[in-house]
């Protein structure tokens, strides 16, 4: 690739600036449509956006007795992880900007690098809430991160390939694999929620327990970058599911149309339950998720074994 | 803030500032990793002295200024005030007036219930609920307004009677209202007793068993389901409740689930009271005349409010303004009860179980000092009530 090229792919498209603005639209999605199951008339469309400014216009406040340093740094951390993921996924539709063997571990793991982010930066204030929140964020990550990847590993294994773009094109040309592994379809969709925090899986961010958790006391920019992080987040994580198990991402319409129902979906589920308590979250998913996860894994290894 | 505190425990504060409480109150969980080993409760951040007030204002005026000790069950507030102003002046209201005061009281709990199950809701992480019950709860408060004009400070009563009529026009509105709010309210039944992930967050959280519930002195919907049969419109009648009787509901469970069924259950309960009372009004006048100066004596009247009993004091010294006014509102009697029972848990259940109590602070507040000894001095000036005041909250 040359110079100017990988620039744009880095800034531009699908990188940096489109992504941020794709994931502020779609966070206004997920909150108007959960706004619309609640029966309520939910925000007007700039205001993820508005919200991102008004943040970034505002001081940010670096309380005292916390590593100043790494303070400023993890939110940075963070979106840098969650831009990188997604040159390797099929932004919009199109072919991943950056590809190679085994880039799906390597997303896997940048996505995992924001949540841990979130967990250091609730550990390094000294905030009783931010302990708590970051205890949680932690104790969620080790619980739903395995299953989520058990249940992007069946795709995988079907397409015989670590590559999110082979995998991309295998989904296409084949049976939607929510059909064929409707128990991984389950388990991902439920992870992505985990992964993302949403409602029920909010026990790290319980705002009536411990105010926002792990972020309450980042201000200003810190905090806006953690949201515009959680954003590319959720763009990238229904792109890979939807890519996964929805029949693959051959072109924008594809991608806008799977995404948006994939997002309906997630929406609907996180309107529909009470929060769950952090050590009702663990059980669900070691006891549950976990063993679905692997129940899928086995009848696909049956599967491709005996070479049906 | 310092995480740690000099005992080495870890202490959660939530209040008085913290987004799981609509009013200020300070709460101290002390806890081993998610679970609770201890909790206290400082209150006092909203006394308002209107006690103290009420003894600088006439017979009337406070009835206006009773009204405000609570925004949710004002109306009770001011029954009970009437109530035992009328049994000082030895006048009873006509029974019309009292067939009236038990139909808004009923339609106050409606309201206060649904409120109540929309930030119980809230309170576990359940938004959809806690939206859906307060866009039903708008109902009931168009039904207020059709009444009286207002949705929160209702002044229906008077002393010695009512100041608003039901006519046939008002009572199909009221039936056609309470119909559609019946028919949501079974919905919300079954979702407290079914949902998983709500049944998972309240069954068998915050047990108090029936002896607990008694030496704790517990009132109302929390005590009634936790088995205790105390009900004050059923133990001591007041305005029109021997004509139309309410059912006695309780619940074995304790737990925080049974506190949800109970306060559902008094829902359906009030529902048949308040068609019942439009079915059989009392024909007659509303208003008798209560005389401006109260003959000296002292009274007690005790009312059932939304979350329990409410018992109001009176002492008239003859003239027109009254001696003492002493009010004990039900939340004050139910924080023992949630300190007691909070301990073991895991933090997680903290707001719900705070939320569990229907707890109302502003009303509860009181200021009280405690002398040890000494040279006691009763009289304190403006000027040292207000030094006392700022080294207080310093």
């Amino acid at each position: 690739m040359n110079t100017p090229l990988s620039l744009l792919y880095l800034l531009i498209f699908p990188g940096g600036l489109f992504l941020i603005a794709m994931g502020l639209v779609y966070e206004w999605a997920d909150r108007k449509l959960v706004a619309q199951f609640q029966n309520r008339i939910g925000p007007r469309w700039f205001q993820p956006l508005a919200d991102v400014i008004k943040l970034l216009a505002k001081e940010e406040i670096i309380p005292a007795g916390v590593s100043s340093g790494l303070f400023t740094a993890l939110p940075i951390v963070a979106v840098a992880a969650a831009l990188t993921a997604a040159l390797n996924v099929p932004m919009f539709g199109l072919r991943p900007a950056y590809s190679f063997s085994g880039d799906l571990i390597v997303a896997m793991y940048l996505l995992s690098l924001m949540t841990l982010c979130t967990g250091l930066a609730g550990a390094n204030t000294n905030d009783r809430f931010s302990l708590i929140g970051a205890t949680r964020t932690l104790t969620q990550l080790f619980s739903y991160e395995a299953p989520f990847m058990l249940a992007l590993l069946g795709p995988a294994i079907m397409a015989g390939s670590w590559n999110i773009s082979e995998i991309n094109a295998y989904a296409e040309s084949h049976l939607w694999m929510v059909v064929t592994q409707p128990i991984g379809a389950l388990v991902a969709i439920i992870g992505l929620m985990g992964k993302l925090e949403l409602p029920p899986f909010d026990a790290p961010e319980a705002e009536t327990e411990i105010v926002s958790g792990a972020l309450t006391e980042y201000s200003g920019r810190g905090l806006a970058l953690f949201h515009i992080g959680k954003d590319i987040e959720l763009v990238i994580g229904l792109t890979m599911v939807s890519a996964f198990y929805f029949g693959g991402l051959s072109n924008p319409i594809y991608f806008i149309v799977k995404t948006v129902v994939l997002l309906l979906i997630t929406a609907g589920l996180q309107s529909l339950f009470a929060r769950l308590r952090i050590d009702q979250t663990v059980g669900m998913w070691w006891r549950l998720g976990a063993l679905l996860a692997l129940l899928q894994l086995l009848v696909l290894i049956v599967f491709k074994g005996f070479g049906l | 803030m310092e995480a740690q505190t000099t005992t080495g425990k870890f202490v959660v504060p939530i209040g008085p500032q913290h987004p799981a409480l609509k009013e200020p109150g300070h709460f101290e969980f002390t806890v081993d990793g998610e679970i609770v080993t201890g909790a206290s409760v400082r209150l006092g951040f909203v006394h308002r002295g209107i006690e103290k007030g009420a003894e600088a204002r006439n017979w009337v005026q406070n009835m206006y200024m009773v009204e405000r000790v609570c925004g949710i069950c004002s109306h009770v507030h001011a029954t009970a005030y009437a109530l035992g102003v009328e049994q000082l002046a030895g006048v009873t209201a006509p029974p019309r007036a009292q067939a009236i005061r038990e139909l808004v009281a009923e339609l106050e709990r409606v309201h206060s219930h649904m409120l109540w199950l929309g930030v119980a809701a809230h309170e576990g992480g359940f938004d959809t609920l806690f939206m859906y019950s307060w866009r039903d709860r708008e109902t009931v408060m168009d039904l207020l307004e059709a009444i009286c004009g207002n949705r929160v400070h209702y002044s229906v009563n008077l002393l010695g009677g009512v100041k608003y009529d039901i006519d046939d026009k008002l009572a199909d509105q009221l039936r056609k209202g309470v119909d559609f709010l019946e028919g949501r309210c079974e919905h919300y039944m079954k979702v407290v007793t079914t949902d998983e992930t709500f049944v998972g967050r309240t069954k068998n959280v915050g047990k108090m068993s029936k002896e607990e519930a008694y030496e704790l002195g517990s009132v109302g919907p929390t005590a009634r389901a936790s088995g205790v049969d105390r009900d004050i419109r059923i133990d001591a009648p007041y305005v029109s409740y021997e004509q139309f009787p309410v059912k006695l509901i309780t619940d074995d469970a304790g737990d925080l689930q049974a506190r949800f069924v109970v306060r559902i259950k008094e829902l359906y309960e009030s529902f048949r009271l308040i068609r019942e009372i439009l079915d059989h009004m009392p024909e007659g006048e509303l208003t008798v005349k209560v005389p401006r100066r109260i003959p000296a004596g002292e009274a007690i009247s005790r009312v059932e409010a939304p979350r329990g009993e409410l018992l109001y004091f009176l002492k008239s010294n003859g003239t027109d303004i009254p001696d003492r006014v002493k009010i004990r509102t039900p939340s004050l009697c139910n924080w023992s009860s949630v300190v007691n029972y909070a301990v073991g848990h895991k933090l997680a259940d903290m707001p719900m179980l705070l939320a569990g109590i229907d707890p109302c602070f502003s009303c509860n507040d009181r200021s009280v000092t405690i002398h040890r000894g000494g040279n006691v001095q009763n009289d304190w000036s403006w000027e040292q009530l207000r030094q006392y005041g700022i080294a207080y909250y310093r």
